[in-house]
């Protein structure tokens, strides 16, 4: 058997529940999840999709660490502490010697509580949508597919494996703070259209000045936190130095 | 009451590609998912899309590998459509933004797979559905198209053979609300969850095909269910048949690539059905390995080829078996994969009634036929979401508004449906569901047989009894799963209903119908397609024929 501790939500009302699950080898914890909600409690909801960590839809904070919960086995959540009480959001965890019965599951940090595990996304997309996530093709639309060379599919790939799952957005401090943030999902969404090089100039260059604020690039800690949940090895911080880099390149260009 | 002149029920491929072609038609055009569209099923396609690209490769010898895989039932207009506008959607996609891999001179990849004579499947490493997914919703978003996300629909709204709108359920407030529509296009995918192995999302439970038979629209060749060979064991996600496309081969437990006694040419990349049921009879008559899987090994690719090709599978294999495929082979079993058959509808997606579309995989154009290559499912969503926009667009201009009153009454008899849900005993979602699945898998699966797909269709109508006194207890207003579950679980009967009832009936083996007493094609008798159509009494079936146009039916070997 195993424990979820479950933070839960309805209006005002906040509390911990627990619940026991049977678990079977290979077991996740979204498995564990539906255990709870189909068998013991119907009222409980969370967000889910895909259960193969492609979609996107289940984050939440797993033993205090940003993680999908359809990832994460049940044997290895058995072996670390929940890091109860623990105020901060982790984003590596300690091996517990003996096994730990207890799973603590609460809402992915970062955005307001709909109730349960689920939370309002709607702050995320937008900020998301605000540094224009689309490609803008040059004017000279090719008859055929535009040619590009591997490293650069290559190089855009770590960009584009994004999921959109927000669980960068849960771990960074400044996201904690700062409503206006872009994050580091947008930012890295950013640098992935000024790798493109199907991209029009003009677009490159608006969404870089989208960007050059402090709600852009330079409001981030560059913690590198984002960096450590990624599901998906994005890496939005190394994302964020690049845009940095740009846009002061071209600063020293104009000012010279 | 909220009104559009054509909304768009589901938010994967073939929706958004719809969406975007009716918003620059200029047609007021709103989507209506109940997940937000980037969370849809769509972009857990691995493998790639087919487009006949190479300078030797031709639409032409794309149709024939379409129709030899189809067995002979796929419409050969249709496919004509499909294969002829294959290059254009795929380069469309192209400039949109998809991160094709690509080959050394910078064209984009292609790769061999199933069934095909051509390597022309494209793909993004063995994530093009999540590319061409965030492709396609970054177009929506330049677009400000109108999503209502996580609202569910409950019912479709017809006035004289004419859908006018629908009924749908907000996740936020559990109210309901209708959406007043000249048009409405169905883009809601399969029903994979049904089975108690499936590749697919959980999410997949066939809501909207339901919601247009119970609307009095046919089901066609809802008996044609496609197994996928290669099922992770365990969680049964899916692994790539570009895994085998790249080199990978099957072994059983004494080492064979038994697939030599199958298809003795083509080997591990013969088309889906013949490839699941080899690895099936394998695991049957005692050659699989004692959990009930074979194994495909790609380590011989290297490490570098599947860092580069194969990466998704490699992270998938990782995080959900425990075992690396560069050093260790894959333990796969087959397991529910697609869904052929859908709501009844042509080359447009029109379906028989007026201003209702269906496309994607809730729909049967039909251009799979009895067996769906690899690589044409994601070509589906984007030809035929197009031609729906297309044709919708035309085809509002010449109606007048929609009837209010007929939607009102609709939204009542919805608001008392709901209600009558509600209360502290009966039966429970969970046990109807799990019951269900299990009778699927057990008896309407790989191998089929008439006693056991009778037993699987009185096994469905007892649950389809026990389901009339189910409850929903739970009494919160934002995100009640139980309550969405509910109206979700009567319309995976409806289907189980149509795929168990056509499969007893169809005596003969065609693609993925495979009918252990009756193991020819019969194309005398039953070169035809299934209609099947509601009634409270269970499904009525009626049979259409097939449109054959270049290619005679031949057999089929590989």
């Amino acid at each position: 058997m195993i424990t979820l501790k479950v933070k839960r939500q309805e209006e005002e009302n906040v509390w911990y529940q627990e619940y026991e699950v049977e678990d079977r080898p290979g077991m996740t914890v979204l498995e564990a999840l539906f255990y709870a909600q189909e068998k013991l409690d119907t009222s409980l909801t969370f967000r889910y999709a895909c259960r193969g960590a492609v979609c996107g839809s289940c984050s939440m904070l797993i033993n205090r660490i940003p993680r999908l919960a359809c990832k994460m086995q049940i044997s290895e959540m058995r072996k670390e502490p929940t890091n109860e009480g623990n105020l901060e959001v982790l984003i590596t965890n300690k091996k517990t010697e003996i096994d730990n019965n207890v799973i603590l599951i609460e809402p992915l940090p970062n955005l307001r509580v709909i109730r349960d595990l689920v939370v309002d996304m709607v702050p995320f997309y937008s900020l998301v949508e605000d540094i224009k996530p689309w490609l803008e093709m040059k004017e000279n639309v090719p008859e055929k597919e535009n040619l590009m060379d591997r490293d650069t599919q290559v190089k855009i790939e770590q960009y584009t494996n994004c999921i959109l799952c927000a669980l960068c957005h849960g771990s960074c401090p400044v996201a904690a703070k700062d409503k206006q943030y872009y994050g580091p999902a947008a930012l890295a969404k950013a640098w992935r259209f000024y790798l493109d090089p199907r991209e029009n100039e003009e677009s490159k260059q608006e969404r870089l000045a989208i960007v050059d604020s402090e709600s852009g690039v330079w409001g981030c800690d560059t913690v590198y936190k984002c960096v450590a949940v990624c599901p998906k090895k994005v890496a939005p911080t190394l994302a964020i130095n690049e845009l940095r880099d740009r846009i002061e390149d071209k600063k020293e260009k104009g000012a010279k | 009451m909220i009104s559009h002149d054509i909304i768009v029920i589901g938010g994967g491929l073939s929706g958004l590609r719809a969406a975007i072609e009716l918003h620059d038609k200029g047609v007021d055009v709103a989507i209506i998912s109940k997940v937000p569209p980037i969370r849809s099923h769509s972009g857990a396609a691995q493998g790639g899309i087919n487009a006949s690209l190479g300078k030797d490769d031709g639409w032409e010898s794309h149709a024939f590998d379409t129709i030899k895989g189809s067995d002979y039932l796929a419409d050969q207009d249709t496919v004509e459509i499909l294969t002829k506008e294959a290059p254009d959607r795929v380069l469309e996609m192209e400039h949109w933004g998809t991160n094709f891999s690509r080959k050394e001179d910078g064209t984009i990849a292609q790769r061999p797979f199933g069934g095909a004579g051509f390597p022309r499947t494209c793909y993004a490493g063995d994530r093009t559905g999540h590319n061409l997914l965030h492709s396609l919703h970054e177009q929506v978003t330049k677009r400000n198209i109108t999503v209502y996300k996580e609202w569910l629909v409950t019912r479709l709204v017809i006035d004289d053979n004419r859908c006018i709108g629908a009924i749908a359920i907000n996740l936020f407030d559990s109210k309901l609300e209708i959406f007043k529509a000249k048009a409405t296009v169905l883009a809601t995918g399969g029903y994979g969850r049904i089975y108690k192995r499936s590749t697919n999302a959980m999410i997949n439970k066939g809501h909207g095909i339901s919601l247009a038979y119970r609307a009095g629209i046919p089901l066609q060749d809802m008996e044609f269910v496609q197994f996928h060979p290669t099922t992770l064991l365990g969680t049964n996600i899916l692994i790539t048949e570009g895994a085998r496309g790249e080199g990978g081969y099957l072994y059983n437990k004494d080492h064979e690539r038994f697939m030599k006694r199958y298809a003795e040419s083509s080997m591990e990349l013969a088309p889906r059905d013949i490839v699941a049921r080899s690895i099936q009879q394998e695991i049957d008559e005692g050659r699989g390995f004692p959990e009930g899987y074979v194994e495909l090994d790609i380590t011989h690719l290297g490490k570098k080829l599947i860092e580069e090709r194969l990466p998704g599978i490699r992270q998938i294999s990782i995080d959900f078996a425990g075992i690396d495929p560069v050093e260790k082979p894959i333990p796969v079993q087959p397991g529910q994969h697609y869904s052929m058959g859908g709501v009844s509808s042509d080359k447009d997606g029109c379906t028989p009634a007026n201003g209702l579309y269906a496309v994607g995989e809730c729909a049967c154009i039909s251009v799979h036929g009895a067996n769906r290559l690899g690589g044409n499912s994601l070509l589906d969503t984007v030809v035929f979401g197009r031609r729906a926009g297309v044709h919708a667009a035309n085809y509002i201009s010449t109606f007048e508004d929609p009837n209010d009153e007929i939607l009102e009454d609709a939204l009542e008899s919805e608001n008392k449906n709901i209600s009558e849900l509600m209360g502290d005993s009966g039966e429970s979602y969970a046990y109807i569901k799990d019951s269900l699945r299990k009778n699927m898998q057990e008896n309407v699966g790989v191998f089929r047989e008439r006693e056991r797909l009778e037993k699987a269709v009185d096994k469905i109508k007892e649950l389809e009894v026990q389901a009339r006194s189910l409850k929903v207890r739970t009494l919160s207003k934002q995100f009640n799963l139980e309550l969405i579950n509910a109206i979700e679980l009567k319309g995976m009967l409806d289907l189980a209903h149509t795929i168990a009832l056509g499969a007893l009936v169809r005596e003969e083996s065609r693609g993925a119908h495979y009918r252990t007493d009756h193991l020819e094609r019969d194309d005398a008798n039953w070169m035809k397609h299934t209609l099947a159509y509601f009634t409270p009494e269970g499904p009525r079936l009626e049979y259409k024929d097939v449109t054959i146009t270049t290619f005679q039916p031949q057999r089929r070997q590989y």
